[in-house]
């Protein structure tokens, strides 16, 4: 997958502001906004882009931190386990993995007492083997392009 | 329980922009039936209060030269160290570091070129005098996510 200096900027600029008009960002690169258009479609149709959304301070709207999950399952119950935790609300990242763990799932969190029963909840389902919590300290921040926040 | 400063149209707006960060705000003044101009205003509001971070665009990073998402757990000899972080910091591809309570004490994550990269990574951290394990993950596949789960009291 190829992507020239435009492609390159027009991700930078959006992944700093989405909502940055085609017109502003002709305008830096010295090209027609449909240019910028075609090639904004074009990265879209190409699976580059993959969505746009709002990054949210999780800690204005009553989440105090972000917990990281590292799961363990039972060998070939990674799909499933991972459909079942995708679903659970607050969960805002899950994934397989390949390492010291099968599955990760990443977490805002209220309070300790929401930490512990979303414990109880993964550890409860069926096929998972153990459960391994990370409280990620002063950070609400990630890659909001990657992750959200 | 913390007192959340958001009403029914500041929660619709950012539903609408959870979902299409382009959304027009005329499009959810529509559907609120209110003005564009109430639509542009709440925006505002809670980016200066700081609800609202910014907009940004999902990639895939399959798609662009570094592709293999990593987490990094870190065990260092002692509860917290500023050097170890601001040497992870430095390294190629580090998205985040952060502190953390359980089993590692830094945690990180990265994207890498390849799995040659994701080694060097491995070793520069290793090798570092304070740092006593180093754990890594890739993920496999693109990650789900699931920015609607965030709940609003």
């Amino acid at each position: 997958m190829k992507l020239d200096e435009i492609d390159l900027t027009i991700l930078e600029i959006l992944k700093e502001d989405a909502r940055t008009s085609f017109r502003e960002i002709a305008r830096k690169l010295g090209v027609s906004p449909d240019t910028i258009s075609n090639r904004y479609e074009k990265l879209i149709e190409q699976g580059v882009i993959i969505g746009s959304t709002v990054v949210i301070d999780p800690s204005k709207i009553g989440y105090s931190f972000i917990a990281r999950f590292g799961i363990n399952v039972k060998p070939a119950y990674s799909s499933q386990v991972l459909e079942k935790i995708i679903k659970i609300p607050s969960v805002i990242m899950a994934s397989k993995l390949v390492g010291s763990h099968d599955l990760v799932a990443i977490s805002v969190i209220k309070n300790f007492q929401h930490l512990c029963e979303l414990r109880d909840n993964i550890l409860e389902m069926p096929y998972v083997d153990k459960v391994e919590v990370g409280m990620w300290i002063k950070t609400m921040k990630l890659c909001p392009h990657l992750f959200i926040i | 329980m913390s007192e959340i400063d958001c009403d029914e149209i500041d929660i619709k707006i950012i539903r609408a922009l959870q979902k299409d960060a382009r959304t027009p705000f005329k499009e959810i003044a529509d559907k609120c039936k209110v003005s564009t101009e109430t639509i542009k205003n709440r925006f505002k509001i809670m980016r200066k209060k700081g609800i609202i971070l910014g907009t940004t665009i999902l990639i895939d990073p399959k798609k662009l030269e570094r592709k293999h998402i990593i987490i990094i757990g870190i065990q260092i000899t002692q509860p917290y160290s500023a050097q170890v972080i601001n040497m992870v910091n430095k390294i190629p591809g580090i998205c985040v570091v952060t502190r953390s309570m359980g089993r590692y004490d830094i945690e990180t994550v990265a994207i890498q070129k390849d799995i040659e990269e994701i080694g060097t990574t491995k070793d520069m951290i290793g090798d570092f005098p304070q740092v006593k394990n180093v754990d890594i993950d890739i993920l496999v596949d693109n990650p789900l996510l699931c920015p609607k789960n965030f709940e609003f009291e």
